[in-house]
This record gives structure tokens, C-alpha cells and sequence, in this order.
């Protein structure tokens, strides 16, 4: 089913529950428009993650509908889900990297899913490890860097598919002020490159000044 | 994805994970290893009992009125049959003469017996391919309806004892073998297992960036092809090696000579090798199951 809406992403009379007594969502209605940051927000459990997961198809929603760039996610068979996770780059809080490949081989791999030839790989790997400033590291194993140069490898790996939609989940909760900063700008960066952004956190202080669109869950709701 | 990809691909996660490798094909190797070894005892086993059989062979006797002309008759008749391998006729005279050698310093009791007194008969020899307890004592039935034939001897106590023996040490090993196998498919398939499962971090990141299960299982696959195959055809040339030593013994020691220690048959070596092979492809397909979810 495709949908005509402008949207990228849109939630209608979403539901999750786990059991009677654990009810995540009840009843969500959202759209994000393309090309826009927003914020997701609210304490720790309370369904940021859920919501992450159930838009890159790790989970689905108990009812209700989503589209995701035009694609209703109940239609999507097993199958057809590895084909739009292509669309969407996920950055988790710890990093989720392979330990025994080096730098360049962790964000080829995005690369190599998608069957990308090897020089046009390379090329856009060392571009993107450039971006990320870490183009001098792309032979070393990620538990050689620091906590904030992993990050910057995962959301080189995120990206270098040129993705429409990035979920980043608490992407900066394993970080300092220094390197989160670092972080926030290279999603700015991106974001001004035209991916849509969704960044959940429960650190306030991250969209403390923003003109962005905050998020905020309430007993199974959203509050803009 | 190609062939080429998909080998590049192998090839660099067992370089990768070369150790988690090792072990899962030496568990593989080993298991292997038990099961051979007992069907190259197995196999000797039932070659012993099946020579045994042979060697027996049967003896016919035929009537003192038997006319002379219809011997070479009754000799093709026996050698057309399938079962048979080798007949030998033996004369009134040439029996007489085995009876006097037998008896040596007491062949005076003979004198003044006539060499006819004993019957001509024919020694047949039993061919090892075709043997059948059951067909032998039913071709013995047979031969001795036969105008011409006195009596059929064959040792029918001898061969029913090794029917009853050759049967029990059958059910016998075929029990431990079937046990054994259910314990090398229970090691073999929980190794995979642990293998898979120590590399699910792995897995959850290839789904993570987009990847199809083909992409994800392929590698896997191959690698549990190959850790079958190496795994089994090592067993096997560690057992090929054992019988090539023991055949040297066979040929230096006279005690063991003659005992013509035979090798697991080649149709059978390649079955171990193609369940192995199956056995660790499915065991690696069912162990990734449930990565490959959503």
C-alpha cells in the first residue's frame, strides 16, 4: 500500500502492548515530514527504543499502521524487510561494531549487503571515514579507539549507503560533553545533507536551545 | 550474490573466526573418527563371518550307481549355478587315496577293500559375493533331489551356529552404531551451535545494515560444508592410516596372516563423508534459525 501522503513517516492508531499489564503505545498518531530532526524523549523504558525497533522492522506493533518513505510496514514481508532497512541507518548507544574487522571493513560492510562494487565501496568508504574524521584509523580494530571515535565509526556505517532515514537510539549516552558535541554536529551535518533524522534521548540538555520538533512519551502517548 | 562473493566471503570469516573453526572441525573430526573406527570393525567383522561361511563350502555325494558318463554333466550343472564358485570332482580312487594318506601307518585296515567302496563326490566351493546362509541351505535342498546325488553335506551346525552368532553381532553393532551416530550428530550439531551462537552479534549487525538471510547464511553454509568435509575425510585417512599399519603387521606376523583385514567399503566412506556434510550444513541451517528472524 503506498501512501500519498508528504510525510516519511507516518504512525496511525499505533498500538504495542507485550502483555495486558505492559502497554508501550497506546494509540499513537505521528508524521515526520522528510528531511526533518526531531527529538524522542522521556525516561529510560519508556518506548523510545520500542519505537526505533518497530521502524526499522525488529518488532511489530501490536495494531495500527506506519509507513516509512511511502511503504505501509504491514505489508512488508519477511523477506522484503532487509530491503528497507537498506533506507534507514540505525546508530545504537553502544556502538554495535564488529570487533574482529577493521574500521573500513565495519562500515563496508553496509557496502557489501547492498552488492556495491569494490572500487565504488572503497571510494565512498574513505570518503565517509574522511567526513567522520577518521580516515587516518581505517586500518585499526574498534577497541583501539576511543569511546567517541567507535561512535563516529558507527555512524559512518549508518550513512555510507546514503540511507533517507537515520534512527539514532541514545547515540551519545556512552559519551562525553566533548564528544558528544562532536556527534551532535555530525548529525546536524547530515541532516543538512536531507536525511531525516529521529534522535532519541533522555539527556534534555541536548535539545535544550533547538528550534527541532521534541517528541516527548507519556503513559503510551506523544506530547509535541 | 555470486559464487566468487560467496567463497571470498567464507574464506574471510574463517580466516576471521579461525580458531571457533578448528574446534568445531575437530569435534567433527573426532566424532567421525569413533564412528569409523567401529564400522571398520563392523565391516572386518562381517567379512570374517561371511569367509567363514564360505570356506564351509558343501560336499555332494553322489550314488555308487551313478553311470560315469553323466559326471561332467552334473559338473557343468553345478558349476552354471550362480553361487557357485569352484568344483572339484573326486573319484572313488582319488577319496581312497585321501582316506589312506588320512590314516598313514594305519591304512592296513583298507586291504583288501575295494577303492569303489567309497562314493564319488564333487567339493564345491561357494562364491563370497553372492553368499546366503538361507540360499545355501536351500541349494543344498535342491542338489540332493537330484537323481544321481546320495547325500549333500555342508556343515549345517556350523553354519546355523554362525547364523545365530553373525545375527546377534549385527543387532549388536548396529545398535552401538546407531547410538554412536546419534552421539556424534548430538556433539557435531551442539558445537555448530555454540559457534553460531558466539557470532550473534555478527549476525544481528548484517541484518541491522539490510541483509538478506541468503547473504547472512551463505558464508555459514560453506563453512559448514567445509568443516564436514575436512572434518570426515580426516577421520577417515586417520582410519585408512591405522588399517594400512595393521595390514603391515598382517604381512610381518605370522599369527596374523591370513587374516586378510578388509577396509571400510568405498561406497560406505563416501556416505560417512556426505552425512557429515549434511550433518553439519543442517546443523549450522537449524542453529541460525532464529537469528534470521525479524
Amino acid at each position: 500500500m503506498i501512501s500519498l501522503e508528504l510525510s516519511i513517516i507516518r504512525f496511525k492508531d499505533v498500538f504495542k502492548k507485550y502483555s495486558p499489564e505492559n502497554v508501550i503505545f497506546s494509540g499513537i498518531d505521528l508524521e515526520i515530514e522528510k528531511g526533518e530532526f526531531v527529538f524522542l524523549t522521556g525516561p529510560s523504558g519508556i518506548g523510545k527504543s520500542t519505537m526505533l525497533r518497530i521502524l526499522f522492522c525488529a518488532e511489530r506493533p501490536t495494531s495500527g499502521e506506519i509507513w516509512v518513505d511511502g511503504v505501509a510496514l504491514s505489508s512488508l514481508s519477511n523477506a522484503q524487510v532487509p530491503y528497507l532497512r537498506r533506507k534507514i541507518g540505525v546508530i545504537f548507544q553502544d556502538f554495535k561494531l564488529l570487533s574482529n574487522r577493521t574500521i573500513f571493513d565495519n562500515v563496508a560492510l553496509s557496502l557489501e549487503v547492498i552488492g556495491l562494487g569494490k572500487k565504488q565501496a572503497e571510494q565512498r568508504v574513505m570518503q565517509v571515514l574522511e567526513g567522520v574524521g577518521l580516515k587516518g584509523k581505517m586500518s585499526q580494530y574498534p577497541l583501539r579507539l576511543s569511546g567517541g571515535e567507535q561512535q563516529r565509526v558507527a555512524i559512518a556505517r549508518a550513512v555510507v549507503n546514503r540511507p533517507a532515514i537515520i534512527l539514532a537510539d541514545e547515540p551519545t549516552g556512552n559519551l562525553d560533553l566533548q564528544r558528544t558535541e562532536e556527534v551532535m554536529m555530525l548529525m546536524e551535518e547530515l541532516n543538512a545533507r536531507g536525511a531525516t533524522i529521529i534522535f532519541a534521548t533522555h539527556d534534555e540538555r541536548l535539545f535544550e536551545n533547538t528550534h527541532r520538533r521534541v517528541l516527548r512519551f507519556h503513559n503510551g502517548k506523544i506530547r509535541i | 550474490m555470486s559464487l566468487a562473493i560467496l567463497c571470498r566471503r567464507a574464506f574471510f570469516d574463517l580466516r576471521q573466526n579461525f580458531f571457533g573453526q578448528l574446534i568445531t572441525t575437530m569435534v567433527v573430526s573426532l566424532s567421525i573418527l569413533i564412528f569409523a573406527f567401529f564400522s571398520l570393525l563392523y565391516f572386518n567383522l562381517q567379512d570374517f563371518v561371511d569367509r567363514f561361511g564360505t570356506e564351509l563350502g558343501l560336499t555332494i555325494f553322489l550314488t555308487k550307481e551313478a553311470p560315469k558318463d553323466r559326471i561332467p554333466y552334473l559338473y557343468q550343472k553345478l558349476t552354471d549355478l550362480s553361487e557357485v564358485e569352484k568344483v572339484t570332482y573326486i573319484s572313488s580312487e582319488e577319496a581312497f587315496r585321501r582316506l589312506e594318506h588320512f590314516l598313514k601307518e594305519e591304512q592296513d585296515v583298507l586291504e583288501g577293500v575295494d577303492a569303489e567302496f567309497l562314493p564319488p563326490s564333487f567339493e564345491v566351493q561357494i562364491n563370497r559375493a553372492v553368499f546366503q546362509l538361507d540360499r545355501i541351505k536351500q541349494l543344498a535342498g535342491e542338489i540332493d533331489k537330484w537323481p544321481e546325488v546320495s547325500k549333500v553335506q555342508f556343515g549345517q551346525e556350523w553354519i546355523d551356529r554362525l547364523h545365530v552368532f553373525s545375527g546377534l553381532v549385527r543387532t549388536i553393532v548396529t545398535i552401538i552404531g546407531i547410538l554412536l551416530l546419534f552421539t556424534a550428530a548430538f556433539v557435531v550439531t551442539n558445537t555448530i551451535k555454540l559457534n553460531v551462537y558466539a557470532r550473534k552479534e555478527e549476525l544481528e549487525i548484517m541484518r541491522l545494515v539490510g541483509a538478506t538471510n541468503m547473504f547472512i547464511q551463505g558464508p555459514f553454509l560453506v563453512e559448514a560444508f567445509l568443516q564436514g568435509l575436512l572434518g570426515s575425510s580426516l577421520a577417515l585417512g586417520i582410519v585408512f592410516a591405522g588399517y594400512s599399519f595393521l595390514q603391515g603387521f598382517e604381512t610381518r606376523f605370522e599369527l596374523l596372516r591370513g587374516m586378510n583385514i578388509c577396509f571400510i567399503p568405498w561406497h560406505y566412506t563416501f556416505a560417512i563423508i556426505a552425512s557429515s556434510v549434511l550433518l553439519c550444513v543442517m546443523g549450522t541451517a537449524l542453529a541460525m534459525r532464529r537469528f534470521l528472524r525479524l
